[in-house]
């Protein structure tokens, strides 16, 4: 509930809204006018990093990065660290850049002067990081108005079927349940009209980087030294990766990559192993994937002369699977923690049964992590063999799993009554302060 | 039946650097303090030998900091710097912020630091005890214990007791089969409801999710070289292997005995 005098200061309050769902990998961002109707085409994406190439010396921010034609051993700095914001010094540099600076362009620049803001957090930020935030918004960048909240809430906003004319009314969503994979980890949100249930809310260790990590340490490990190639293991990650649908054939896949035992080869099986062909930045910026050819191993092993062009492959089995089968089993590398069924599962535990139902029904998952291929199936078969049969499952991927939040944030700003309801004015700010403030937004 | 837990063996430790102690002559029971023998010394030691699937405190801490290595964002030895000039910070405070050199891990130990203050000095109210008490049980409780695995079941206990009396009213008997009122679950309590969306947030380290049920399948192995079943340990340092040929790759890289 707001307080008294709030609705009379925020009804000066500008009629552009910043929508920021400020990502540890990118920033989701695009101005929204009240009253609008915003789609995808409105969003940007921006990585959020400062790069520096030890080759060329040349540092990209933010959407720079698009213009690097060499991705060796680039090194990145990255202000939010598990789904925090950080380190402001960079931050600020990037929201510079990207928002009110030249690259942002005519279209999405702005004024924070003259724009409301409303910004995206995880759940479960230390309270000093939170006012740290707050402070940074109103003292550094001076916006008219700020809105600061669980960007996961905001995925409510969405119309539960589309094209119903009802659906403006029912909005927020009564239950919804997020499953939010992304770069920084796996988070479990069980929402009711909006609200999070804090005390359901689940994390899990693995997301986006942990798997690139992991990728990069095996292929270190058992080909090239790759420890300093984040960029190209991301990339290999996103090309080849995939989830097996079971354990069984998981247990089958290894199986078949497998290379056997001295004295009792086994051929690998090429509709799974593949070789990457390594970008040497000269010819090309990117590699790419094909199946396995075990002659051009044996070359590269010296063990036959040399043919054709001349090429760098990274031979890729079980690592195309086994690396994303660690968002279900953690403990495959000693994390101790249940995959995502389970935390889902244990999220729901403390919830009164109703809310299961209701939420069970409507489970949606956003997040870069979803993308990869057999994701939903294997996350769809593990949950129905958890929950019990009388129940209801719905599992649905978003649309655009990677904008959906900001669109849901984005529909949220452009209905002036909603958001006059939550904003803080930075008059309001000015008379009291930080430690008010957060207690306002938790 | 009571859940039985394996805690970390710690048996394998062996303390470097030395001290000073007060040489009261010859103390056979002394001895076994500071054997010469170190393998001799870990298989006597209190906790005894490992059992086959623990992990000793070496292989636990090498685990641990691979995780970490793993999860890490910045790569704290590589410093970059923003390009260009900076505008200057706005205000004193705003400047303070800006120049902050932290990490997540600072501040989360930060957090966890004042919750410990909070709780000690709050000792002495003991509903603020209690109800962290009551969430730290919430917490560890098995997810699979608390989900009914079958429709029967899944109609909670107090709701089909209430149904009972309604069903003898009830003079049609066909009527009472086809009801679904008994699958339907208890409608909401908006009391409940409320404290849930009251409830503040849980700090950072008590969201994490819990470790997988005790009762389901085992940890898998995989061969520390090549990804395949690892099913042979390595003798010096515990890791898996899947063969020889691995044992050799692993010996040669990544074995622990000389970490």
């Amino acid at each position: 509930m707001p307080p008294k005098g709030a609705k009379k200061a925020a009804a000066a309050t500008a009629n552009k809204t910043l929508v920021l769902d400020n990502g540890a990998y990118t920033i989701k961002a695009g101005i929204v006018s009240t009253g609008a109707t915003p789609t995808y085409d409105d969003c940007r994406v921006v990585p959020n990093c400062i790069a520096r190439s030890t080759r060329d010396k040349c540092t990209y921010v933010g959407s720079e990065l698009d213009g690097c034609r060499d991705f060796g051993e680039l090194a990145f700095r990255r202000p939010v660290e598990k789904g925090f914001i950080v380190n402001w010094e960079a931050e600020k540099a990037i929201w510079e850049h990207e928002l009110m600076g030249e690259a942002a362009g005519a279209w999405w620049r702005c004024d924070p002067t003259e724009t409301n803001l409303v910004l995206t957090e995880k759940p479960n930020c230390p309270k000093e990081l939170q006012k740290n935030c707050d402070e940074v918004v109103f003292e550094q960048f001076e916006f008219a108005a700020y809105y600061r909240c669980v960007g996961a809430t905001l995925n409510a906003y969405h119309a539960p079927t589309a094209a119903s004319s009802l659906a403006s009314q029912s909005l927020p969503q009564e239950c919804l349940l997020i499953v939010d994979t992304s770069y920084s980890d796996t988070t479990i949100l069980p929402l009711y009209n909006g609200k999070l249930l804090q005390s359901a809310v689940r994390r899990l260790t693995v997301g986006g980087k942990l798997l690139t990590n992991y990728l990069k340490e095996l292929s270190s490990l058992r080909h090239y030294n790759m420890m300093e190639e984040t960029y190209l293991l991301n990339e290999i990650k996103e090309a080849v990766s995939y989830v097996v649908p079971s354990s069984q054939q998981f247990a089958r896949d290894l199986e078949r990559t497998w290379k056997g035992r001295v004295g009792d080869r086994r051929e690998l099986d090429a509709s799974i192993v593949v070789d990457y062909v390594l970008p040497d930045y000269e010819n090309a910026i990117h590699g790419h994937a094909r199946p396995h050819d075990a002659a051009k191993s044996r070359m590269r092993r010296g063990l036959q002369p040399l043919q054709g062009p001349r090429e760098d492959l990274l031979p890729l089995g079980n690592e195309r699977f086994a690396v994303p089968e660690l968002l279900f089993n953690p403990s495959d590398i000693g994390i101790q923690e249940a995959g995502i069924p389970g935390a889902v599962m244990e999220s729901l535990s403390v919830l009164p049964e109703a809310l299961k139902v209701g939420l069970l029904a409507n489970v949606v998952v956003v997040g870069g992590n979803s993308l990869i291929a057999g994701f939903m199936e294997r996350l769809e078969t593990e949950l129905r063999a958890l929950v019990p049969v009388g129940y209801l499952l719905n599992v649905t991927r978003a649309d655009d799993a990677v904008k959906h939040t900001w669109l849901g944030g984005a529909r949220f700003a452009s209905e002036q009554e909603r958001l006059r309801e939550v904003l803080v004015t930075k008059a309001e700010y000015d008379e009291r302060g930080s430690t008010w403030l957060v207690k306002r937004f938790s | 039946m009571p859940h039985v837990e394996v805690l970390p063996n710690s048996a394998a430790t062996v303390a470097p650097g030395w001290t000073y102690v007060v040489d009261t002559g010859y103390d056979p029971s002394k001895v076994a303090i500071n054997p010469k023998n170190k393998k001799r010394a870990a298989a006597a030691a209190p906790g005894g030998q490992r059992a086959e699937d623990e992990l000793s405190a070496r292989q636990q801490t090498a685990i641990a900091r691979r995780i970490a290595e793993l999860e890490r964002d910045n790569d704290p030895k590589q410093l970059i710097t923003v390009p260009g000039k900076s505008s200057v910070p706005k205000t004193q405070n705003a400047r303070r912020i800006i120049q902050y050199q932290r990490q997540i891990k600072h501040w989360l130990d930060d957090e966890e630091a004042q919750m410990g203050q909070a709780a000690t000095t709050s000792r002495g109210s003991v509903s603020h005890a209690g109800g962290r008490g009551a969430t730290q049980a919430l917490r560890r409780q098995s997810t699979f214990a608390s989900v009914p695995a079958t429709p029967v079941e899944a109609t909670p206990g107090p709701a089909t007791m209430a149904q009972t009396p309604t069903r003898l009213d009830n003079t049609f008997a066909e009527d009472a089969l086809l009801s679904i009122d008994q699958n339907l679950p208890p409608p909401l309590n908006s009391a409940e409801l409320e404290a849930l969306l009251a409830a503040p947030p849980l700090s950072y380290a008590a969201s994490h999710a819990a470790p997988p049920p005790a009762g389901g399948p085992p940890q898998r192995q995989f061969c520390d070289n090549c990804g395949y079943w690892g099913q042979i340990k390595c003798r010096k340092c515990g890791a898996r292997v899947c063969g020889m040929e691995c044992k050799d790759a692993h010996e040669a890289t990544r074995c622990l005995k000389w970490a």
